[in-house]
């Protein structure tokens, strides 16, 4: 009998099993034992948890002005462990974006955007802005003052956008003006174009770097014995893996225990509150546009934008063209981290 | 790091993360769930009007939302339609409505308390039309084409007789595309007590169960009363606030139980202080500990009646169709089965009118039944020999003010109009006539009501001490001023001196010498020497 | 302890571990997925006066918890009947002449007093659901009783 079934299996799941063991087995470099490098998956297992967190969510959210203040009032208040899933999948998309910044710190200043990577660091810049779009549009979707209020500023900024700015605002918002149209469009953005753009960037991401392998990383003052100048993936680095998983899940329950996703008042398009700000992650673009016309930050922002997601080919041309060391990369990353870093620091101390 | 060390890493991170878990679970239970709260409910009937009126009288449908009303689904139509030959109503979205809703519409639901509201004063509110108040505030205070005085004053307390606009031909006028009649402006809105409405019911339950909310806790409370009972005339309200019952409520407000849903019974639900609700309408705790129903008919605990120049004790005679009268105890009571000839004051062609309509008795409630329903809320929280004092010393204040003061000057002034010096056809032509009037309608009953509900500021200093004041220093000299100048001026000064040489009065003649030099030693003694006023030196 | 047993231990530290505490967190993804119980407080619903009934009318009516009800004034007395019928949830009507409701789903037919005497639910021996109804004595008003 056991017999049988073993051939069933066999039959119907040719999995090569040693094959597989093989493939397991992958040297990993001895550099990704350093925690720096975890910054990477770790997004992905946010991200996984946003998914799971958001399916559920999805069962009670109504995605229309009249209800979806209401029902994320009611998946808070009364749904069973209502207010601990929607406070996961608030901090963990804070945490996410947080450890894709980090992550792309990381690949910055260990260059690892440079030939032949070039195209995976813009993969990568593709996947932060789905990111912050997915941060975006998740937050419009609570209709909360805020909620309402953000997306009413950012379609303007994207209207300030030389050329394609017009259409994509109306684009943006399903007409002239933020009203239900736009709740729905966010919604099917934040369920359904972004995680599958997202997934789409992910697979490409992962299959270039399993297509330009990993590089061995040498930190100068490090010895590394010949024996362990790799480790395998399985079971030594999935273990590290699992290992942050359950540390991320700690954290994140510690989050949602003690600053809970809260309620601010209903989306009200008649009355613009009196402080109105976004998402962390948007200060520095806020900050900005106080600093400066709406023409000059949506200029600038888009610069930065670009530049950050050209700084492989742009610095190339700057080395070939100017003569800049490649190393003044680290200089143009610590200014540009730092900009960024006040901005943020000094719109959350002063709005 | 080995594997080894990795998975005891696993092992202690899952143990913080289930202890986390446990945590969730508990806040989880801690959580409470908001028991729901009850939401008004728009009937299929009514979900048109809450809808357009939401935004055109929004703050007419949030009161609604929030009244007992909309908790059962008794929304607009309930309340507001109307039959068709009722003046006053028209068609209005599909629904035959009236502006005015009256206890006949209140009354479809709530019988008994319209029942006895409507037997009782304050639906009778309105008659004083005929009333001397109304020459004052109609001819003396007003012009003719002007009512402004009782249009803002008294009709808004006593009640208008609401009247529509009518055109040259007489009829109706009416606005709009749908015919919504009009109302005359001097007489609505108005929500006076005894308002005489067009569909011939009397009153208005919106004058203390004030719409769209009709919140127990503000009938309950005695600011509710105090728009109208209140004033130089009759300041219960004052009064009240002066008195023990007034400082217990406002010290006890949140013990009231005002706002409970139901009956409200004394020595049941509350027992801090009475209100006004409490003693004349209200339920209580029997001293036999059966529970005493309320009712609306506010007049059925009264024993006095402190309204007329004299006061009188009242029986009340109750006729077989449910109307009742109260007779003053200087007339004598029918027996039951008897006919008596009553006065129905009734509007007819928008005009009150009197007719008398003669009615069998049914019953008899005389003045002490009366007083002792009115003791049985006193008992709830009073013994019987602290009521029964309390009785003697208000009966003895009513008693001291008629005798003294309002008998003899009501026969003055009734042999001053026999004797042709006044004239009854011009009822405040004269000073006299305003200082007697103000005499027993002002000062009078200020004391008779201070002394029935504990205020004795009012009852002295407001009351007996102005009574006498007038009386003595005004009245008295006006009478034989106002006779002088009819030429009867000797006559009437030795009716007057007759009258002060009555031992009550004979303080005037000053005081013996026994009296002054008591006097001066105890003005001595408190304020020391030379502080005795000059008359006792 | 060796090191096999070593790693052994801490395999299984880990798996259980992670087995509970994963664990826990599915248990409590599950729970969210079952709607949250409605608490419901006892409601009254204004229904009319007794007199407002003709004789023999059906009066259907949506209660504040969503089910549709047929208000019979019947033979001088008044009775509410949830509308669901107990067979396959069909709505039935009320049939004056006959003196009966009937769900046209499937045939079932009920008296008067609400007990099925035809079809698949008089097989089951089933009966219309039973709303109470308030009425005052002294007014004549009639409240629908809709209990927690």
């Amino acid at each position: 009998m056991r017999e049988r079934l073993r051939r069933f299996f066999a039959a119907s799941f040719p999995v090569d099993w040693d094959q597989l063991r093989a493939l397991g087995a992958e040297p990993v470099p001895h550099h990704l034992k350093h925690w720096w490098w975890c910054l990477g998956g770790t997004p992905l297992y946010l991200f996984i948890v946003q998914v799971a967190t958001g399916i559920l969510l999805t069962l009670y959210y109504v995605p229309d002005p009249s209800g979806a203040y209401e029902s994320v009032a009611h998946i808070t208040r009364d749904v069973r462990f209502g207010w601990y899933i929607r406070s996961l999948h608030k901090w963990s998309a804070t945490l996410m974006i947080a450890a894709v910044f980090l992550h792309m710190l990381r690949v910055f200043f260990t260059g690892a955007y440079r030939w032949p990577r070039q195209l995976n660091w813009c993969v990568g810049t593709a996947l932060l802005a789905t990111t912050l779009g997915f941060g975006f549009t998740g937050y419009s979707l609570v209709y909360e003052q805020l909620s309402f209020w953000g997306a009413t500023v950012a379609a303007n900024l994207v209207e300030a956008v030389p050329l394609v700015g017009h259409p994509a605002a109306l684009l943006m918002r399903g007409g002239a003006e933020v009203s239900g149209n736009t709740l729905t469009r966010f919604f099917v953005f934040h369920i359904g174009l972004f995680p599958t753009v997202m997934l789409v960037l992910l697979f490409l991401h992962i299959l270039l770097i399993r297509l330009h392998g990993v590089t061995e990383f040498e930190f100068p003052r490090e010895q590394v014995a010949p024996a362990e100048r790799t480790f395998p993936f399985w079971p030594h680095h999935a273990t590290t893996e699992l290992a942050i998983g359950v540390l991320l899940m700690y954290v994140l329950t510690i989050l949602a225990l003690t600053l809970p996703a809260g309620l601010g008042p209903k989306a009200n398009p008649q009355v613009t509150p009196m402080h109105i700000h976004p998402e962390w992650y948007f200060y520095f673009s806020f900050r900005l546009l106080k600093l400066t016309s709406l023409r000059t930050s949506v200029y600038l922002t888009l610069a930065l934008g670009l530049g950050l997601m050209g700084w492989p080919f742009l610095e190339d041309a700057l080395h070939r063209w100017l003569r800049m060391p490649r190393d003044a990369s680290v200089v143009v990353g610590v200014l540009g981290f730092g900009a960024f870093l006040v901005l943020t620091v000094w719109e959350s101390l002063a709005g | 790091m080995s594997l080894d060390a990795k998975r005891i890493v696993i092992a202690v991170l899952s143990f913080f993360f289930l202890a986390s878990l446990l945590l969730v679970a508990w806040r989880e239970t801690l959580k409470q769930r908001a028991e729901e709260e009850p939401k008004p409910i728009v009937t299929a009937t009514n979900a048109a009007c809450v809808t357009c009126h939401r935004q055109r009288s929004a703050g007419l449908v949030m009161e609604w939302e929030a009244s007992r009303h909309a908790q059962v689904g008794v929304g607009c139509v309930e309340c507001h339609q109307a039959r068709e030959d009722v003046p006053g109503a028209w068609r209005h979205e599909g629904v035959v409505v009236t502006t005015l809703v009256t206890p006949t519409n209140c009354g479809r639901c709530h019988e008994k308390e319209v029942r006895e509201f409507s037997r009782s004063h304050h639906a009778r509110a309105g008659e004083i039309i005929y009333s001397l108040d109304n020459v004052i505030a109609l001819k003396i205070a007003g012009t003719p084409g002007n009512p402004a005085d009782a249009v803002n004053g008294c009709w808004q307390c006593h009640g208008s007789l609401v009247r529509f606009q009518r055109d040259a031909g007489g009829q109706i006028v009416r606005s709009g595309p749908e015919g919504r009649p009009l109302l005359a402006p001097e007489t609505w809105p108005n929500s006076g007590m005894g308002r005489l409405n067009p569909d011939g019911s009397k009153g208005s339950c919106h004058a203390c169960h004030s719409r769209h909310e009709f919140k127990a806790k503000l009938s309950r409370s005695p600011e509710n009363c105090g728009k109208c009972h209140m004033g130089p005339d009759h300041p219960q309200i004052e009064i009240y606030n002066e008195s023990k019952h007034g400082i217990a409520f406002y010290a006890n407000r949140d013990r009231m139980a005002l706002n409970k849903e139901g009956d409200w019974v004394l020595g049941r639900d509350y027992a801090a202080a009475p209100t006004c609700a409490t003693c004349h309408i209200a339920g209580y705790v029997a001293v036999t500990g059966e529970i005493k129903g309320n009712s609306h008919d506010v007049g059925e605990r009264i024993s006095w009646t402190l309204r007329p120049i004299v006061s009188t004790k009242i029986n009340l005679v109750r006729f077989s169709d449910g109307t009742q009268d109260d007779f003053p105890d200087t007339r004598p009571l029918p027996a039951v089965g008897a006919t008596v000839d009553t006065t129905d004051y009734v509007v007819e062609n928008e005009t009150l009118v009197t007719r008398t309509v003669p009615r069998t008795v049914a019953s008899v409630v005389p003045w002490q039944t009366r007083r002792e329903a009115m003791q049985g809320v006193c008992r709830t929280c009073h013994d019987q020999a602290f009521v029964d004092n309390f009785y003697a010393q208000y009966d003895s204040l009513v008693t001291l003010y008629n005798e003294k003061f309002a008998v003899p000057a009501k026969q003055m002034m009734d042999d001053l109009t026999a004797e042709g010096v006044l004239d009854p056809r011009s009822p405040f032509g004269e000073p006299l006539q305003w200082t007697f009037y103000e005499l027993w309608h002002h000062q009078g009953r200020r004391a008779r009501h201070g002394a029935s509900m504990m205020g004795p500021d009012y009852t002295h200093w407001h009351g007996m001490y102005e009574v006498a004041k007038t009386f003595y220093t005004e009245f008295l000299p006006e009478v034989v001023e106002t006779a002088a100048r009819r030429g009867r001026g000797p006559e009437w000064q030795a009716k007057v001196a007759a009258l002060l040489a009555r031992p009550e009065h004979l303080w005037k003649a000053g005081l013996s010498p026994e009296e002054a030099g008591a006097l001066g030693q105890s003005y001595r003694q408190r304020y020391g020497p030379k502080s005795e006023p000059a008359a006792a030196r | 302890m060796d090191g096999g047993r070593r790693s052994f231990l801490a395999a299984v530290a880990a798996g259980t571990g992670l087995f509970l505490s994963y664990g826990l967190f599915a248990a409590y993804a599950v729970s969210f997925l079952f709607p949250p119980p409605v608490r419901r407080r006892p409601r009254r619903l204004f229904l009319g006066r007794q007199t407002d009934f003709r004789p023999g009318e059906a009066r259907a009516l949506v209660d504040d918890r969503g089910r549709t009800l047929l208000v019979i004034a019947d033979g001088g007395t008044l009775t509410a009947f949830d509308t669901r019928c107990p067979h396959l949830g069909c709505q039935v009507h009320w049939e004056p002449k006959e003196a009966r409701f009937v769900c046209p789903c499937h045939l079932g037919m009920f008296d008067r007093n609400g007990v099925a005497f035809a079809g698949p639910p008089a097989a089951a021996h089933q009966a219309l659901t039973r709303v109470p109804l308030d009425v005052d004595a002294v007014s004549g008003t009639v409240f629908l009783r809709s209990d927690a």
